[in-house]
């Protein structure tokens, strides 16, 4: 008998922050003590989350695998069950199996100055990447981050954003589609901070994470910046039920999104039909 | 073990004599389809033409089932049930297309990640294959090394020569199945052996129009952006048939059924790539029109599963999907279809 790689982990809600607009990040640590302890993970990968009574669904951590002991879920109310989440306080129980997919190429990417570009909740599984790569800054180069979202309501991990532009050798430019009366910084696509910046073409590698419509645009724009296809890494959304390669709902062009991805370099997307 | 016959009339006298250790599934008619039903319950259909309506999938891999019982005492505590098949069960008269489509979906679940589900059904059940002694309607299985004689994939494999069966163990644990009723069977002779090999080139030549499936298996991505999908696609009524009678479909989805306020049940059921929500997300579906997604089962089946699986064809040529399609979306005329371009 092999183990359920379909059973749910119990974690225990330890924290719910309101972090925007309808959109919660959650603190959890497993229930089981043994598994609180081995619990590893990389930025980029996802979980299945139950909430118990309602469903599952995907999410990505949004922690840092820097920060041991918990992890942190960035969720958005959108669907049946992320709504129901949205409901759960402190101490309540939830369940949890992964983490699933590959991850962001984090060795590959030392030495290298380093363009994310997060839409909206994109920010979530980004923010993974961003703080590693802060709790070991030494190892990359420049580090600059654009941010984009709807409104200035569903800006994300505010204090945090800041205190990344804070750090040395690295930059942030945030905007907003639509400004509101209290809005004074960029109001725009995020497309639109692209002329803002400036970045070394052959030492830069983007890390791109956002709605389906913002790859096609960002992508194009980091061409023309004469990003090389292999230098630009974006992570796919799918609807990745099982997230172990069997419900067949992730599968774009003969790769299942949830193992073989969610990260994939462009030059990979570029092969791969239907993927952006 | 030698190879062994059985005499057709004492066919029914050995399959009651598994009831007693297993559920034994037996082709049966229901509705007027020949389908599998219980020994317990169905008349057995023991000489038949062609292959049942559905594949055998369902005792592996059920159409609908309950995988979780979550119990909440309350928010902070939940007890988790998981809920594993395991009766013993012997499927006869298996057809070979079948045979290999358990076979493709053993690969598929018990690779990398082990489905539980999957395996506790698997490991306790006996594949008892029959070889088809001539194509059947909507058949193409020659085309896809899947039939009409089966080449492994089996743990018991029955051929019928006429007033007898000659029987070949493939597994330990069909030998097992047969070692208690071994006084029922003879050896087979040489000469049964010839006979039996007569009786599948004869099968194997009274194919026709076979489908040119290596042709297509190699040329399908050169017709990605082919106006055929949207030709071949247009009648579809996204009635998901093609998915639930392919004896390879193994899409499925989770979903929780609240029972009361403090106790839900996880249930997983077959999902149809051909529908239009299978691709969609809250942001957009990756897959809106209909000629995307009978690209995407054709894909799936010819190029994607091989990929996946070390070659393993997801098609197996049963042509049922071609039987059951109310507006006539026919695989082998799409195969043929694809040529050198």
């Amino acid at each position: 008998m092999t183990d359920n790689i379909y059973t749910p982990h119990l974690m225990t809600i330890k924290k719910v922050r309101e972090e925007a607009e309808g959109i919660k990040t959650f603190t959890l640590e497993f229930n089981e003590p043994k598994l609180q302890k081995s619990f590893e993970y990389k930025p980029g990968q996802f979980g299945e989350v139950t909430i118990f009574g309602v469903g599952e669904a995907p999410i990505s951590i949004t922690s840092s695998p820097a920060n041991k002991g918990y992890i942190e879920l960035c969720v958005a109310k959108v669907g049946k069950v992320t709504q129901a989440m949205h409901q759960k306080r402190e101490g309540e129980v939830i369940g949890f199996r992964g983490p699933y997919g590959n991850a962001f190429p984090f060795n590959e990417l030392a030495g290298k100055d380093i363009l994310f570009v997060g839409g909206g909740i994109g920010l979530a599984p980004l923010r993974s990447l961003i703080n590693q790569m802060f709790a070991e800054r030494e190892k990359f180069g420049k580090i600059t981050i654009l941010y984009g979202c709807q409104t200035p309501k569903r800006l994300l991990f505010m204090d945090e954003v800041e205190r990344w532009g804070k750090q040395p050798n690295s930059q942030v430019l945030f905007t907003v589609d639509r400004a509101d009366d209290t809005w004074q910084g960029n109001v725009g696509v995020i497309t639109t901070l692209f002329t803002q910046v400036s970045f070394d073409a052959a030492k830069t590698y983007a890390v791109v994470v956002g709605p389906p419509i913002m790859y096609r645009f960002v992508i194009a724009e980091c061409i023309k910046k004469r990003l090389a296809d292999d230098h630009i890494i974006v992570s796919l959304e799918r609807r990745m039920e099982c997230g172990v390669g069997k419900c067949g709902h992730c599968q774009i062009s003969g790769i299942y999104c949830c193992m073989d991805g969610p990260v994939f370099t462009y030059a990979q997307v570029k092969s791969l039909k239907e993927a952006v | 073990m030698n190879i062994l016959k059985l005499e057709k009339s004492k066919l029914s006298g050995l399959l009651k004599s598994w009831n007693d250790d297993f559920e034994v599934m037996v082709p049966a008619v229901e509705n007027g389809n020949l389908v599998f039903g219980n020994l317990g319950d169905y008349e057995p259909v023991l000489d038949f033409n062609g292959r049942p309506l559905l594949p055998p999938k369902e005792f592996m891999f059920p159409q609908i089932e309950k995988t979780f019982s979550f119990n909440a005492a309350d928010n902070t505590k939940i007890g988790i049930e998981t809920h594993l098949d395991n009766t013993k069960r012997v499927i006869w008269g298996i057809r070979p297309c079948d045979l290999k489509g358990i076979k493709t979906l053993d690969t598929i679940f018990l690779s990398k990640y082990v489905d539980a589900y999957y395996e506790a059904r698997r490991n306790n059940t006996i594949l008892m294959g029959l070889n088809c002694n001539e194509p059947c309607n909507y058949g193409f299985c020659s085309s896809c090394q899947s039939g009409p004689f089966a080449n492994g994939d089996f743990d018991i494999l029955f051929t019928d020569l006429g007033s007898d069966y000659l029987v070949n163990i493939g597994t330990k644990q069909g030998e097992k199945a047969v070692s208690k009723s071994l006084k029922l069977f003879k050896t087979a002779t040489d000469a049964d052996q010839k006979k039996a090999s007569d009786i599948e080139a004869a099968s194997r030549k009274a194919f026709k129009n076979l489908p040119a499936m290596a042709t297509a298996q190699q040329r399908l991505p050169q017709y990605w952006d082919d106006v055929l999908w949207k030709q071949e696609s247009v009648n579809c009524i996204l009635c998901g048939g093609c998915n639930f009678v392919c004896p390879t479909c193994h899409c499925f989805n989770i979903e929780d059924v609240a029972c009361d306020k403090q106790i839900s049940t996880r249930m997983r059921y077959w999902d149809s790539c051909q529908l239009g929500g299978f691709t969609q997300m809250a942001a957009e579906n990756t897959r809106p029109l209909q000629e995307e997604r009978l690209r995407q089962r054709i894909f799936h089946k010819i190029v994607y599963t091989p990929d996946l699986y070390d070659g393993a064809l997801g098609c197996t040529g049963c042509g049922r999907c071609i039987e059951v399609c109310p507006v006539e979306i026919d695989i082998t005329h799409i195969i043929g279809r694809i040529k050198v371009k």
